[in-house]
């Protein structure tokens, strides 16, 4: 067993208080980058890596790695408690976290969301280091075609998160795809809708329409109701944190989306985003009550969170087992890694294993940190939903500012981002859905760009001559025609009871 | 009319401290430069490779001169929010751009109203040889066997790479030309994504550059851009020794750029600097064995070089 022994001589390195330090600044700084909306995971990451060029390759790596995990769990903290999520996988989080805030159970949201992402990083972190050479080895094999089907498996969710109002959830959708035209298209470099500028050359970032969609909207919904004197009306507690048996129940829905958010992770492109909503929708489908997901089912939580704090295990497994970077916090750590002089790729193994088992090990120390200060931390979080909403709306709104500015340095961010919140409050007035909008800015690219790739290398039949895309669109459309066909049941009985 | 006069007093109050500005920045900006941190802006985000480039650079460049230098990110549309950031600045030497032949492609491809000449090119640093990287695994390794793939598929064998009218597709299109073969260029959101597909076999070829194999045993470099074999891969054969013509001097180059008008004085300074660099033995044991061309092109030579690739990109356009 030389994988167990090199694991122990990793462990071994984190014996020295230099890592130790790198472990606890990385996951507290990572958890305040994920709760920053703003501050996405892959920025966190970028940010820190001018810090670490003067730090010994481990350390450094230990440092980026664990503000990596520990931010896709921060993203959950303001997702539970003021519906804002903090980075674009915790969308998925607030459709439950938030209702049980509003109940008066933000503590069941809060401690459901941590340790399904401990558990989550943990079994994330064990599929990389005992199947990353295999699992890499699929990866690269995925087809466009491939890709194709698995963006479109993905936008199947939104029949079943718009429930009853699912023709408003998939105009957002669509709503989503059309603001994924704008900019130079990726595949013949042709300028769509970009009006001169070459600000739009990229077209809309999504951090600044996220925070403008989630915490904006909800800042001038707010301003609108007028009832911004009125404290929260949250109390709380100790009743409300839950027991071990409240973990118990959930233990299959965690393990199930800790190994499905691994695997999209995998997928170079596929991402975290992604792999929350589907297990999300994965858990309502197979849940006995569904239509308790989205009023405040611990379970949705806990699916969604295992699912995106797993995707970092995922994401390093083509980074170390090729050299190629999963997501775009691991092609921060590419850069990372080569200021060193270090080539990530088969060789490390082979040239610096103590680079990459001392990694491991971090990976593993650090989601037992993240459980130790969440939980610390879990008592001061909560009290954001005791403060009074006169003070919380104007502290949302300046963060917003600075959030989407923080992005690119640019205002033209930051008028995009009031622009995304004035639309969202429109659209919420009328009820319509901000997270389909976001699963259509993140899927659409992905969906468009490996359509057109597909059909350069094989043409339009190969989306049904390959298996797996074949099994995949075939379940996009059972998931999109089930719900669909049981409302229409439905609906036919209650016109007949009539 | 009182509206009027208060609009003249700003406007004078605006000019004449930008006249003291100007005045006192001549005063000193000429004899002691740098006086303040210099800011070095890279058109990728951190971590990429311009990023590391320009950040080794500074690294390297703190050992010749006390002066500070700041990396500052502006990534965005290819390198075009970097430029129309850099070309608002003022020509007093503070503002340093990094930038590649693919910055100036971006221009012509982009239809950017920016003229190259918008910026004094003062030092071409490296000059890296396109080339052909092929998969062990998949059988069609040499240059032969690309060339007898092609042939028998007919025009649908499949060249990787990144966005399509990049600097490696048009290299790619070259070869097609020189070599008298047809393929399909499948353009990828990254580099990096392209090669991840070719070990996957998705594709016969990756345009690139020798470096980009480092670090990845099933790759293979299959031919390269230059006239001569390149040290660092002695066993791979040019064009040139392959009886393909005209594919001898394709290249990805990068190098440093300042606003135009900047004072002669202070890109002396810069030379000093970009010549010590050049001849630093850690610049060379970093970029060296990646099959880069290391030189010091100074500011006549290269600001030439960049209006004739430009002008080459606005001719092939049309």
């Amino acid at each position: 067993m030389e994988i167990l022994n090199n694991f122990f001589m990793g462990f071994g390195y984190l014996g020295h208080i230099q890592p130790i330090i790198a472990i606890v600044a990385g996951v507290i700084l990572g958890i305040m980058v994920g709760a920053m909306p703003g501050l996405s995971p892959s920025m966190g990451v970028a940010l820190l890596v001018p810090f670490t060029y003067n730090l010994q390759p481990h350390v450094a790596l230990i440092l980026l790695i664990s503000i990596y995990i520990a931010s896709e769990y921060g993203g959950s903290i303001t997702a539970v408690t003021i519906n804002t999520p903090g980075t674009p996988s915790a969308v998925v989080t607030a459709f439950d976290g938030y209702p049980l805030t509003k109940q008066g159970k933000a503590g069941t949201g809060l401690g459901v969301s941590l340790v399904a992402s401990t558990i989550g990083g943990i079994i994330g972190t064990i599929i990389l280091i005992f199947f990353s050479v295999p699992l890499a080895r699929v990866a690269v094999r995925m087809h466009p075609a491939e890709y194709f089907a698995l963006a479109i498996f993905g936008l199947t969710t939104v029949a079943s998160l718009g429930g009853k109002n699912w023709a408003k959830a998939f105009l957002a959708a669509m709503l989503g795809l059309l603001i994924n035209t704008i900019g130079i298209d990726p595949i013949s470099g042709v300028k769509r809708f970009t009006f001169g500028t070459y600000r739009l050359f990229d077209g809309f970032a999504l951090i600044p329409a996220l925070i403008g969609l989630f915490a904006l909207s909800e800042v001038f919904t707010r301003i609108e109701e007028n009832k911004l004197e009125k404290g929260a009306q949250t109390k709380f507690d100790k009743e409300q944190w839950p027991s071990f048996m409240d973990y118990w129940k959930l233990k299959f829905a965690i393990i199930r989306s800790s190994i499905f958010g691994t695997l999209i992770g995998i997928f170079p492109g596929a991402g975290a985003t992604i792999a929350a909503f589907l297990s999300y929708d994965i858990a309502k489908k197979l849940s006995k009550s569904p239509e308790t997901f989205g009023k405040g089912n611990p379970e949705g939580v806990a699916a969604a969170e295992a699912a995106n704090s797993s995707s970092v295990g995922g994401a390093l497994v083509p980074l170390l087992a090729l050299g190629i970077p999963g997501s775009a916090s691991t092609a921060v750590l590419v850069g990372a890694l080569m200021i060193h002089d270090l080539v990530p790729g088969p060789m490390l193994f082979v040239e610096r294993p103590d680079i990459v088992y001392s990694l491991f090990a971090a990976l593993m120390v650090a989601n037992f940190v993240m459980l130790i200060l969440g939980l610390m931390g879990a008592k001061l979080w909560i009290k954001v939903t005791v403060i009074p909403k006169k003070v919380l709306m104007p502290a949302i709104l300046a963060i917003s500012m600075i959030g989407s500015f923080a992005v690119n340095y640019s205002f033209f961010d930051v008028a995009a981002c009031i622009g995304f919140g004035v639309s969202g409050w429109l659209l919420k007035k009328y009820g319509f859905p901000m997270a389909p909008i976001v699963l259509g800015m993140v899927l659409g690219k992905l969906a468009e760009t490996n359509f057109r790739r597909a059909v350069i290398m094989g043409g339009y039949n190969v989306f049904f001559t390959r298996p797996a895309s074949l099994i995949l669109l075939i379940l996009a459309v059972l998931s999109i025609g089930i719900p669909l066909y049981q409302t229409y049941k439905a609906n036919k009985k209650e016109k007949n009871r009539i | 009319m009182k509206k009027a006069l208060v609009i003249f007093l700003l406007l004078a109050i605006v000019s004449i401290s930008a006249f003291a500005a100007g005045g006192a920045e001549k005063a000193d900006g000429a004899e002691k430069f740098p006086t303040k941190p210099i800011k070095l802006v890279v058109y990728t985000g951190p971590g990429g490779a311009g990023d590391i480039l320009s950040r080794k650079f500074t690294d390297i460049a703190s050992k010749y001169t006390d002066a500070t230098f700041v990396v500052e990110n502006k990534a965005g549309a290819g390198g075009i929010v970097a430029m129309e950031y850099v070309a608002t600045t003022k020509p007093d030497g503070y503002t340093l751009m990094y930038m590649t032949k693919s910055n100036v492609s971006k221009l012509v491809t982009t239809d950017s109203e920016l003229d190259p000449m918008t910026f004094d090119w003062i030092a071409q640093m490296q000059i890296d040889p396109e080339c052909v990287i092929t998969n062990n695994k998949t059988g069609v390794v040499t240059w032969e066997q690309v060339v007898a793939d092609a042939k028998a598929k007919g025009g649908d064998q499949l060249w990787l790479g990144p966005a399509a009218g990049g600097l490696d597709h048009v290299t790619a299109q070259m070869i097609w030309k020189a070599a008298g073969i047809e393929a399909k260029w499948v353009p990828f959101a990254s580099g990096g994504k392209a090669k991840a597909a070719l070990l996957g076999v998705q594709g016969i070829t990756y345009t690139g550059n020798p470096g980009e194999i480092i670090g990845k045993p099933d790759f293979s470099v299959a031919a390269v851009c230059t006239a001569e074999r390149l040290p660092q891969f002695p066993d791979v054969p040019t064009f040139k020794e392959l009886g393909i013509e005209g594919l001898e001097n394709e290249v990805m180059w990068r190098g440093f750029a300042v606003k135009a008008g900047t004072d002669d004085s202070i890109i002396a300074w810069y030379d000093d600097i970009f010549e010590k660099v050049t001849n630093d033995p850690e610049w060379i044991a970093t970029y060296a064995p990646m099959g880069n061309m290391l030189v010091h092109k100074p500011r006549d030579e290269f600001n030439k070089i960049v209006q004739a690739d430009y002008d080459a990109y606005k001719a092939a356009k049309q």
